[in-house]
């Protein structure tokens, strides 16, 4: 795993007014991938990015970028640009001068930086938009100037800071494909910023999932759903059944009053645990035929699935997403396979610590 | 770097701040301490307390109220229909428009309007009431004063009632509330920042118009203007003229600290 | 609600007659040969031609407008100054402080600020006159430049200013390249409420002007403490016409800006 990092933070600390906003991370960032920092607002993701960006310096630790301390060097001297949550377009001036703010900053040719803003605008697919006001365009319209005014300047890493979140539902989806395909056809590093679990999952080579100023999980997002470290990742990150649990032993957990084997080992005899166990991986069946009994409390058509908000003879809620239609107070049976059992360490808000090896 | 770019801005701010804002009031209170030949004494205070400047103040006080009070009566139904009307931002120029003509012009003009001959006895011999003295009385002061003041506490309650959201009147209009009752509960209430910008606008001004008085009240109405503008330019009591100022600007900061410093700066 | 709204119109239209009323008043009379304010007797532009005529009047109207334009012009940039520093102070409380020293003088009734100034002049030792005038004029416009900026600032994204730091413009590029010009309609706003204020200031000057130096509005007050001149509603005429030039053409100015630029003023 150990590729040349553009970006390695080094036990970074960041505090404002006293209150600790990011507190001790480190990280690696590589060439080429699309990263997306996840977390509910307030977790810290935003002022990565802004560290990243220049717009602020860190209280403790390191920022290198190409192995070299950038801490003091402000934004203007970095090269990384950043397309922002609101656009931050010039309303003063129009598409094409927009596009070519940055390269008028660096006092390139006039030739060039015709061709380049032309290039850059073909590149998002607004050909014939540059003597348009902006004030004139579409919110998708705007979200792909910002992005052609951040990529002309050919930065090493593109920021995104929940760029698609004023975007309606459609328009959203869609600027997933365009800025997935975007990145691969630039082949730089996006670092992107967004509290949609979704939008993440989606898109991102790596996920990093924060919460209170740690990273709680960093990994591919296969890894993230599938193996969250911990009960903040797997609630954060779709939806789940997690409710407390013994590892008795090697492969035998217990929780809701009953055993089950597990594939999950490397615990202490007895040890308390999280468990998760993922909607779609319970089916629903007969009382007699299922390892839970439960009773159907409420149902919801989402589509492709039916919702189904059950609860056990201990009051436990479990959540299941089922082809099959069940009735209301309806007693049921519910079966999953063993691989549907993840077991977590307790950790109360305790971050994962990322060892770089 | 950061720090002394923001200098190069704050440094002449402050330098402004220091001789035109900070040093006037400190050189006032300063010369309120001195009599007329010079000499460190508290003789302006006590002078104050007599009943003679105490009887104008309270005089001027009574005039602002009532200037205040009328701009409001006439204003705050005027700004409410601008509102209702169709181009009321056009409107909203054309009322304000006479606040750019200049001032002493409009009282000018109430010279010939209140004259013995002029327009407003015309009308009243018309309707027959028969002609009066209305120039150098104080309802000429208080009219004129009014007349000055109505564009300056309209603005701000045009402006107040404009940022009302009026889904706030449907809201209590579908709760059953009645015109008047959603007038009161609901639009009064929340155009009160306005309401009181404007009497901010008009009560402090109208303390210390010295020339409205001078061209249009003869000496019927006195207010503390008039008094710091005699001694300052008159008497060339100094001294008692800043004492007065001293007053004048409590007064002006009780004012401003009743309707609140105008928010959102 | 119908009648309501009828009854409103009527209402406003009373209150747009006797606003406009004096104005119209003055105007009509300056055409009348009877030499007073009632009683018309008959058309004449005698009082005009006096006006046109009146050198010592053309020499203060001058005065007037050297003083208005250049108060405004400096005040401008000290207010556009004042508003990006207080912009960019970061502590709430300074922040707050500085507003309040800035709206001291827009609270402030004119004989207070007229008196103070002439006693500041005094001790200072400058002449009352024409400088005395001027620095009163910059001084009471500074702060009402602030307020016409300040918000326009405080309007602009932050983002627009880390945008363009992260495009690579240095301090001198931002404020040039991006807060200048998102804030013009502010600074044209506030340029022309400093020259409006100036034009229309009488007690403060009256205050500072001493004996050779005079503005129009003293030189009108002056002039009406000796009673009715028709020449007086001549010149007002004048003034009012020069008034709604300069409206309309701010009215465009601003009307054009907002087009080419803001856009989507605030409602």
């Amino acid at each position: 795993m150990e590729k040349e990092a553009i970006i390695r933070f080094e036990r970074v600390t960041k505090i404002y007014d006293g209150q600790v906003v990011l507190d001790d991370i480190s990280f690696d960032i590589e060439r080429g991938k699309f990263y997306t920092l996840l977390g509910p607002s307030g977790c810290g993701k935003t002022t990565i990015l802004r560290l990243i960006a220049g717009f602020t310096e860190p209280t403790e630790g390191t920022i290198y970028f190409h192995g070299k301390p950038v801490n003091h060097i402000p934004a203007n001297k970095r090269q990384v640009n950043t397309v922002f949550q609101d656009y931050a377009l010039f309303p003063h001036l129009n598409v094409f001068e927009n596009v070519a703010f940055g390269l008028r900053i660096k006092k390139k040719k006039q030739a060039e930086i015709r061709e380049k803003v032309m290039e850059a605008l073909r590149f998002v697919n607004l050909e014939g938009y540059e003597n348009r006001s902006v004030q004139e365009m579409s919110g998708g319209q705007r979200q792909r100037v910002a992005i052609a005014r951040a990529i002309v300047n050919e930065p090493e890493v593109l920021l995104l800071d929940e760029p698609l979140s004023a975007l309606d539902l459609k328009l959203r989806t869609e600027m997933q494909y365009e800025l997935r395909e975007l990145q691969r056809r630039l082949g730089i590093t996006f670092i992107f910023v967004t509290h949609d679990q979704e939008e993440a999952l989606a898109m991102s080579d790596q996920i990093f999932v924060l919460n209170k100023g740690k990273i709680q999980q960093s990994g591919t997002p296969k890894e993230i759903y599938d193996e969250p470290v911990n009960r903040f990742v797997a609630d954060f990150i779709g939806e789940s059944n997690i409710l407390r649990g013994v590892m008795l032993k090697d492969y035998l957990v217990e929780f809701a009053g009953k055993r089950f084997m597990c594939v999950d080992k490397g615990f202490r005899p007895n040890e308390p645990v999280d468990v998760v166990i993922r909607p779609e991986d319970l089916q629903i069946t007969t009382r007699a035929q299922g390892k839970l009994q439960v009773r159907v409390d409420s149902q919801l058509f989402r589509g492709v699935h039916y919702e189904l908000c059950c609860y056990d003879e201990d009051g436990n809620e479990w959540l299941v997403h089922s082809t099959k239609k069940a009735e209301v107070g309806e007693e049921i049976g519910l079966y999953f396979d063993p691989e549907a059992i993840h077991v977590m360490r307790i950790s109360e808000e305790d971050g994962e610590k990322i060892d770089e090896n | 770097m950061k720090t002394s770019i923001r200098n190069v801005y704050l440094l002449p701010y402050v330098v402004w701040i220091g001789i035109f804002v900070v040093a006037p009031i400190l050189l006032i209170v300063y010369y309120s301490f001195f009599d007329i030949e010079g000499k460190w004494t508290l003789s302006n205070y006590k002078m104050f307390f007599t009943p003679i400047y105490l009887k104008m103040a309270a005089s001027s006080v009574w005039y602002a109220l009532l200037v205040t009070f009328f701009s409001l009566l006439i204003a705050y139904p005027a700004a409410y229909a601008l509102t209702k009307t169709k181009h009321k931002q056009l409107w909203l120029l054309f009322l304000i428009l006479p606040t750019w003509v200049n001032l002493l012009l409009k009282v000018y003009a109430f010279l010939g309007i209140f004259g013995t001959y002029g327009l407003a006895n015309a009308i009243l011999a018309a309707v027959g009431i028969g002609p009066k003295q209305i120039l150098f009385t104080d309802f000429s002061f208080v009219f004129v004063s009014v007349y000055i003041f109505i564009p300056f506490m309209l603005l701000p309650i045009f402006n107040a009632l404009e940022e009302l959201n009026p889904s706030l009147v449907d809201a209590a209009r579908d709760l059953g509330a009645s015109a008047w009752t959603t007038f009161r509960r609901v639009v009064f209430p929340l155009t009160l920042d306005g309401v009181k910008a404007g009497c901010q606008a008009v009560f402090i001004p109208s303390l210390s118009l010295f020339m409205i008085t001078r061209l249009i009240a003869g000496n019927r109405v006195i207010t503390l203007g008039t008094a710091i503008e005699e001694h300052f330019l008159v008497t060339q009591n100094w001294g008692m003229g800043s004492t007065i100022a001293v007053f004048l600007i409590i007064a002006m900061a009780a004012v401003v600290a009743v309707t609140g410093n105008r928010k959102r700066g | 609600m119908r009648s309501n709204h009828k009854w409103g119109k009527v209402y406003l239209a009373v209150v747009f007659v006797i606003l406009y009323m004096p104005i119209v008043y003055l105007i009509y009379y300056s055409f009348n040969s009877g030499g007073t304010m009632h009683d018309f007797e008959g058309v004449t532009l005698d009082w005009y031609k006096e006006v046109l005529h009146d050198t010592r009047l053309w020499i203060i109207v001058l005065n007037t407008i050297t003083i208005a334009l250049l108060s405004s012009a400096i005040s401008t940039i000290l207010g556009v100054m004042g508003a990006l520093a207080i912009y960019y102070v970061k502590s709430w409380r300074m922040k707050q402080i500085l507003l309040m020293l800035n709206n001291v003088l827009i609270v402030s009734p004119d004989v207070i600020i007229g008196a103070s100034f002439l006693i500041l002049f005094t001790m200072i030792g400058i002449q009352l006159g024409f400088t005395s005038v001027l620095l009163s004029h910059i001084a009471f416009s500074v702060p009402i430049v602030v307020l016409m900026v300040l918000p326009k600032l405080q309007e602009m994204s932050s983002t627009l200013i880390d945008a363009a730091r992260d495009l690579g413009a240095n301090q001198w590029d931002v404020l040039t390249k991006v807060v200048l010009p998102y804030i013009t309609p502010g600074i044209f706003a506030g340029f022309f409420m400093a020259l409006t204020y100036s034009l229309d200031d009488f007690a403060v000057t009256f205050f500072v002007t001493g004996n050779g130096f005079s503005t129009l509005s003293v030189e009108i007050y002056s002039r009406a403490r000796q009673g009715i001149s028709l020449s007086i509603n001549a010149l007002s005429a004048l003034l009012f016409l020069l008034t709604i030039a300069l409206v309309i053409g701010y009215y465009f100015i601003s009307q054009k800006s907002a087009v080419s630029g803001m856009g989507g003023r605030r409602r």
